[in-house]
């Protein structure tokens, strides 16, 4: 029948009648030869470069890896080293001499009283 | 279900073959739905090849049988979402060529050139399309899949993960849109008839 027969009613009907017209335009359509080697294609494709990604990142995480690992023995070195050293602080050791130097200037000067005076 | 769970299985484990049955089971059903989602018959095949590449991507993460076709639907939905998100934005620069072939196929129309049945499908294809183009895709894709798959509420409702008054709501101002840009343009169906 034809849908257009239909569209006499109100236009919720014709609207109705419409969809069901539009439904017998489209039918479900035979897929052409190429369309599961070109899906496999496509997986294909996809696969490779989400492998490209996981090595990619693998890659980056090794990196990450090697580095922390290197910043880790870097610090750990300084940090022994720093043990080594006297335990006084670069401002102490400077603090302890600056106050030996204000002693020496502040040191009470000897005056010798004038001959007249004795 | 057109398939049983054991070959959806064995398409999750890998097993090429049993994929390729999946898909021949399947293909047909979900092309015809694409096409009648997008209105592109041209574009059919590549949005539903990207559905079934979805698929086999994702088949690890479906747990049991009985979601398998909402599941399928709900990727073929948001291809077809997608695909008309993508158009959408080419349609503006290729508004002029869309009037140029409706021209060309109005005057092919009337010469004979063009198959009379034909050319009635496209008028009605190209007629809801410029209904539907009032309404969101997202509302478009669940407009097609209620009025023209005849889905129901509960099927809809397990597609889409979500409730089914809300849905109804949706499906309602949806419709009451379509159906505003309907009364307004009645003039391709009255070419319809003209052209009978």
């Amino acid at each position: 029948m034809d849908p257009q027969d239909d569209w006499t009613g109100n236009n919720e009907e014709r609207l109705d009648a419409l969809f069901a017209a539009y439904r017998n335009a489209c039918p479900d359509p035979e897929p052409t030869p190429g369309f599961m080697p070109q899906l496999w294609q496509k997986i294909e494709a996809r696969e490779r470069s989400s492998t490209v990604l996981v090595r990619l990142a693998r890659n980056l995480v090794t990196a990450a890896l090697a580095l922390s690992g290197i910043m880790a023995l870097a610090v750990s070195v300084s940090h022994s080293h720093a043990n080594s050293l006297p335990p006084e602080s670069y401002i102490e050791v400077l603090a302890e001499d600056h106050a030996r130097q204000d002693l020496g200037y502040f040191e009470p000067v000897q005056v010798e009283p004038a001959a007249d005076q004795r | 279900m057109l398939v049983d769970f054991e070959l959806v299985k064995r398409a999750r484990d890998g097993e090429g073959a049993a994929f390729n049955q999946l898909v021949a089971a399947y293909r047909k059903r979900i092309l015809g739905t694409i096409g009648r989602l997008i209105g592109h018959p041209e574009d059919v095949e590549d949005v539903g090849q990207e559905v079934f590449l979805r698929l086999y991507f994702s088949l690890d993460q479906l747990r049991s049988a009985e979601v398998f076709e909402p599941w399928l639907y709900r990727l073929t939905a948001n291809a077809a979402y997608d695909y008309l998100r993508k158009r959408r934005r080419r349609m503006e620069s290729r508004m002029a060529d869309l009037s140029e072939q409706q021209v060309v196929l109005a005057d092919a129309l009337a010469s004979g050139k063009v198959d009379r049945d034909e050319g009635q499908r496209k008028w009605i294809r190209d007629t809801v399309d410029s209904l539907l183009a009032g309404v969101s895709d997202e509302d478009r894709v669940l407009l097609m899949l209620k009025e023209v798959e005849g889905l129901s509420l509960k099927e809809l409702g397990k597609i889409y993960h979500v409730n089914e008054n809300a849905l109804k709501v949706r499906l309602f101002r949806a419709r009451q849109r379509v159906l505003k840009s309907f009364k307004a343009s009645r003039k391709p169906v009255a070419g319809l008839k003209g052209s009978r």
